[in-house]
């Protein structure tokens, strides 16, 4: 739509041919990246974090998550499924989960392992990291791609509170490919896929914050693989795969608010939700939050539960996960034989490789790069706001008259596309076509 | 460039709004993350200094390419010893506002702390004027 660059992959994207022009998605975008021209949603490179709010609130469905073929599979001799733990929440109390592991083998998989079998290990390496690096405080967790985004897009001040280490999703997925590497498979036949509740770890796994390439070679959307496993339960297909490993509650829970923060010492935060996130974001930039703990953030409102590709409520899911938590918990069957023990060689060959060198800010607020430039627009803007008429109505195609006064500074809009401001008839025809389509003008 | 805004007493909830919009304005002119940081606690603990103490006041933003430049007014009790209010830990702050977790005598030295100019004068019965500047290069 514009020149801007394109800083990075997007999972999220709008399909032109479904999309009516209405502005429900750019109203609900908490970085107002999207805009209406010509009758579609745009979507600004630059300043999407990939949280999915318009997703959801798409009346037509007409933005979708682009994710890898399953037939991707088929290049691979082993085919690793990464499960994450809230997939199982998605089905019923009566499913087992050897009958989910089963479904998953029979659609292609040779190995299956949940995600947070890594949650172990990290944890270790968090709090190492928070001792050693205590000018960091207070420590932000990294787990949730779409919070790096947006820190990185809007609070550019706090990159160095992330912790720069990677999630559960990168440990596992190293370890699983390095023990297979160890065993003398090639690398090449190894294929790890990452079934995804969410639109933002699609992006973190295409476009890592990192320099080093994800080990990840394809991921694939929840509510489709949720399709094909149910379809195979509804046919009664009750055989059972062998679970052999060690999950324990604390990992199934990680994903969930407060699986986090419940493993650190000191003053600790769990905050979920977009716009609880932007608040308290705001509230640590401005020096009120002091604090040696760990400040949980995740993007959905009931973390990972609420993930956008997830097909059941999110609260079921939760008191589902909830539930097998305390059942592994009393009955730990592989107590004894971590599924990732690792040896100390290992250990610190992963850690190294579990390190972030740095997460760049790329401010989407400034400007200009030359303060006498910058302050001049903004004493435009400011001007331009003030003949605006603060009802934030959307018809210009920008969700608020404060996006549009920075749309017109920054020459992506121009006054008359403001219906208060443009009262010429015959423009004002023009305009709506320009922006909205040709269709939406009604005559009585 | 100049913008202001009214603060009103009492009111714990609604402090915090000037520093909230000059942190905006000066993220979109691409000022430095350090002086950022150090302007908006500067303002936010003279904002929660005129909400705790006084009865009502004023900001008074005045941003160029060299500096910015805060003039926080208040109509209020004044402070008799400016010396005193200057120690840190010093405080005359009232347990309700203590009990809000503000209060712990470290404003004005704070401020003193993160700003590059700073001037207060009070008249005891009338009120205060704190001016401070931070520089942006």
């Amino acid at each position: 739509m514009e020149e801007t660059p394109s800083y990075f992959y997007h999972a999220l994207k709008v399909d032109e041919d479904i999309c009516i022009g209405c502005a429900h998605c750019i109203k609900s975008c908490p970085t107002e990246a999207i805009r209406v021209k010509e009758g579609k949603a745009r979507i600004y490179e630059n300043k999407c974090i990939d949280c999915g709010e318009c997703f959801r609130v798409c009346p037509v469905k007409a933005i979708y998550i682009k994710q890898d073929d399953f037939d991707l599979l088929l290049n691979y001799k082993y085919r690793i499924a990464l499960v994450p733990a809230v997939f199982i929440g998605q089905f019923n109390e009566g499913i087992r989960t050897s009958q989910i592991y089963s479904c998953l083998k029979k659609l292609g998989f040779t190995h299956i392992y949940e995600v947070e079998h890594g949650v172990g290990v990290l944890i270790d390496m968090m709090k190492n990291y928070m001792s050693k690096n205590p000018e960091n405080k207070p420590f932000i967790s990294s787990f949730c791609p779409a919070v790096i985004r947006l820190i990185q897009v809007r609070f550019p001040s706090l990159v160095e509170n992330i912790i720069h280490l990677k999630v559960p999703l990168d440990i596992s997925s190293l370890i699983i490919s390095q023990r297979l590497i160890d065993a003398g498979i090639k690398s090449e036949d190894i294929g790890i896929f990452y079934i995804t509740p969410c639109a933002a770890k699609i992006a973190a796994v295409k476009s890592p914050v990192e320099k080093n390439p994800s080990p990840i070679n394809g991921v694939i959307n929840m509510d489709f693989l949720y399709n094909k496993v149910l379809l195979m339960l509804n046919n009664s297909d009750n055989t059972v795969e062998p679970i052999n490993h060690s999950l324990t509650g604390r990992d199934v829970v990680w994903s969930l608010t407060g699986g986090e923060a419940s493993n650190f010492k000191g003053r600790c935060f769990a905050i979920d939700g977009i716009r609880n996130v932007i608040d308290f974001l705001d509230k640590i930039e401005n020096g009120e939050i002091e604090t040696d703990g760990l400040i949980e953030m995740r993007v959905c409102d009931q973390s990972c539960t609420g993930g956008v590709l997830n097909p059941n409520n999110r609260f079921v899911a939760m008191e589902r996960l909830k539930n097998r938590a305390v059942y592994l918990d009393e009955n730990p069957k592989n107590s004894n034989q971590s599924t990732f023990a690792l040896s100390k060689d290992f250990y610190d060959r992963i850690a190294l490789m579990m390190e972030i060198e740095e997460v760049k800010p790329r401010s989407i607020l400034k400007l200009d790069d030359n303060l006498q430039k910058a302050l001049k627009m903004v004493e435009h803007m400011k001007k331009i706001e003030s003949l605006l008429p603060s009802v934030d109505c959307g018809a210009c195609g920008a969700p608020t008259c404060g996006a549009m006064a920075e749309d017109i500074i920054r020459n992506q809009s121009k006054i008359e596309n403001c219906i208060f401001v443009n009262k010429n008839t015959q423009e004002f025809y023009t305009i709506i076509n320009e922006i909205w389509g040709d269709d939406k003008i009604v005559e009585l | 460039m100049i913008y202001s805004f009214d603060i009103e007493s009492g009111n714990f909830t609604g402090a915090g709004h000037a520093s909230s919009s000059v942190k905006k304005i000066l993220k979109q002119l691409n000022v430095d993350n350090s002086i950022i940081k150090r302007v908006v606690v500067a303002l936010f603990e003279a904002e929660i200094n005129v909400v705790a103490h006084a009865d009502h006041g004023n900001i008074k933003i005045i941003l160029d390419n060299q500096e910015i430049r805060m003039i926080v007014k208040d109509k209020g009790p004044g402070i008799p010893d400016i010396g005193m209010a200057m120690k840190e830990g010093y405080s005359t702050a009232s347990q309700k506002v203590r009990e809000m977790g503000f209060g712990a005598g470290m404003g004005l030295p704070n401020i003193k702390r993160n700003t590059d100019e700073f001037n207060i004068e009070s008249i005891v019965g009338e009120g205060t004027c704190l001016e401070m500047a931070v520089y942006l290069n």
